[in-house]
């Protein structure tokens, strides 16, 4: 049993090194076709090294990659619990009560297809304040796939789990913990899992917009204030895999509360 | 004083004698609003069923038995007419009525011993947490599912996870027990085990319980029934004709074949269930009716 587990990692890190490989080649023909503007890999991984050195450190004048990660990644957090808190509760309640449903889901469908971007100038006025408006944005686009997800996973119960709450006398309390929320948990990661992903991808744009010193802002500054194209791409692998990092964790939680009927 | 026991001792006796029936079904329909009208999906159905007794509901798909069932069990509600179950009239389910449902509707995300603590614990009032817990054992020894107490339903098979449906019903203590094509998910086999298992539980209850199922399949009707209630073809579906199974019990699986009252009853259901007997019963050119 053991040798199959060795042999099939073994086979999906051999792909896995098969697509880096492939991806480094088209790299490299890319750097030659630019000549050299956009840097190789080779010259990549040595501005990476130099990005990380210090990567903690937080004087006024320079700060380390680490602590920019993190300036991003707690802008996303904060605005994404609070998205979240408000996203799961009304995602639930709209799956759960027709009227509900009817009444905010065509709000939902308006407004949901707005840019994250658009907005910011509206926390802005808000907030009188660029992070805080950074925070606002991440809130708004984090609520919808949540809440759509959560309102799916109550609409959809099925009926057969339903009818064992009707049929041996469940009251609305233990409806609710026992087959209501098992059944759309896996739904709420899944648009737990989705909001993170945009969040994460909206912060990278809206810190261009708002300065700070998040990875969009050193990307921000690298891109338009004349700085190495390697440190942009240095920047880009760290917000991929940081992304990925996010997705699996969500990815995770969501296999973990699915249960085979 | 003498009048006075006078009448009790007849009350006592007619009660006897005449034991209340178990359900009392009066005149039922049930019709459904659809876009395209309303749909009568049964009407004007009459039966009385006695304690203790075992009846089957047969017919062709679309007959309404489970819709039947459902004006019994409270999950349906009738347009016209009234149930009545255990003395009360039926509004609502309720924990003297018992369910097994056609897809075991075990709660995937609880384990076998939780599916029935939470039954019984929603269902029974008046017991405390550890006589709850005694009942949950009880029942989980009797179908032999102890030792998988602990396991998630997606881990059991198809008939392990009956089963555990079926206990489920029985830890309810429920005077009626109504199964809903409940082994029509398994395969022959396991079926066949399972209507043997389903007779000695009700057995161990000295027979008490009054079991109602919906079923399609005959021999299963037969084996398990007093009476088998064959039910025309939906829409506005009635009682065709109700069939007597005097078979003595217990019954056996084997030795039931043999006999030629079951022979009869057998080839008497599936004159009333089925048209085409062989492939020389098929007209050439015919068109499919269903």
């Amino acid at each position: 049993m053991k040798n199959i587990f060795s042999i099939r990692t073994l086979t999906s890190i051999l792909y896995f090194l098969a697509g880096l490989a492939l991806l480094g080649g088209i790299w490299e023909l890319i750097a030659y076709i630019t000549k050299y503007e956009i840097p190789t890999p080779l010259m990549t991984w040595n501005v990476f090294k130099e990005v990380v050195q210090n990567p903690m450190q937080n004087d006024p004048d320079t700060k380390g990659i680490g602590t920019k990660l993190l300036s991003s990644l707690g802008r996303v957090g904060t605005g994404f619990a609070f998205g979240s808190l408000i996203a799961i509760p009304l995602g639930l309640l709209m799956g759960s009560n027709k009227i509900v449903m009817k009444i905010i889901n065509p709000m939902v469908q308006i407004l949901r297809p707005v840019s994250p971007l658009a907005w910011f100038p509206l926390g802005l006025a808000i907030f009188q304040d660029s992070p805080k408006a950074s925070v606002f944005m991440i809130f708004i686009c984090s609520l919808w796939p949540t809440l759509i997800n959560a309102a799916f996973g109550v609409a959809s119960t099925p009926q057969d789990h339903k009818n064992v709450g009707k049929a041996f006398g469940f009251s609305r309390w233990k409806y609710i913990t026992r087959i209501m929320l098992p059944y759309s948990l896996p739904h709420i990661l899944t648009g737990l899992r989705l909001s993170i992903g945009v969040a994460w991808m909206v912060i990278v744009a809206g810190e261009m917009l708002s300065g700070g010193i998040g990875l969009g802002y050193f990307v921000w500054e690298e891109g338009f204030n004349g700085g190495s194209v390697a440190k942009i791409l240095v920047a880009i692998i760290i917000i991929g895999i940081v992304g990925l990092l996010l997705d699996k964790f969500f990815m995770s939680l969501q296999k973990r509360f699915t249960y085979a009927i | 004083m003498t009048q006075k026991a006078i009448t009790v001792a007849d009350e006592v006796l007619d009660a006897a004698l005449n034991p209340l029936p178990s359900i009392v079904i009066d005149g039922i329909t049930v019709t459904f609003k659809t876009p395209k009208g309303v749909f009568t999906a049964i009407k004007d159905i009459s039966l009385t069923v006695k304690k203790g007794e075992i009846v089957s509901f047969i017919g062709h798909s679309g007959c309404g038995k489970s819709t039947l069932m459902g004006t019994i069990s409270g999950m349906v509600k009738a347009t016209n007419g009234t149930v009545t179950a255990n003395g009360k009239i039926v509004t609502r389910p309720g924990p003297d009525r018992g369910l097994v449902f056609q897809n075991y509707s075990l709660l995937p995300w609880l384990t076998v011993y939780q599916n029935i603590y939470t039954a019984v614990d929603s269902s029974v009032k008046n017991k405390s947490a550890k006589e709850k817990q005694e009942i949950v054992e009880n029942n989980l020894h009797m179908v032999h599912l102890w030792a998988h107490k602990d396991k998630l339903p997606g881990q059991l098979s198809g008939g392990m996870k009956q089963r555990v449906a079926i206990a489920r019903a029985f830890a309810i203590n429920p005077g009626i027990l109504l199964l809903d094509e409940p082994f029509g998910a398994l395969d022959a086999l396991t079926k066949s085990n399972m209507h043997v298992e389903l007779l000695k539980l009700w057995n161990l209850d000295n027979r008490e319980k009054t079991i109602v199922m919906v079923t399609h399949d005959i021999e299963e009707a037969i084996f398990l029934s007093d009476r088998v209630v064959v039910m025309s073809n939906g829409p506005a579906a009635t009682i065709k004709e109700i069939v007597d199974v005097p078979l003595h019990r217990p019954r056996n699986k084997k030795e039931i074949v043999h006999d030629p009252d079951y022979i009869a009853i057998h080839d008497h259901l599936l004159n009333l269930l089925i048209q085409k007997f062989s492939i020389d019963d098929i007209e050439e050119n015919e068109e499919d009716e269903n």
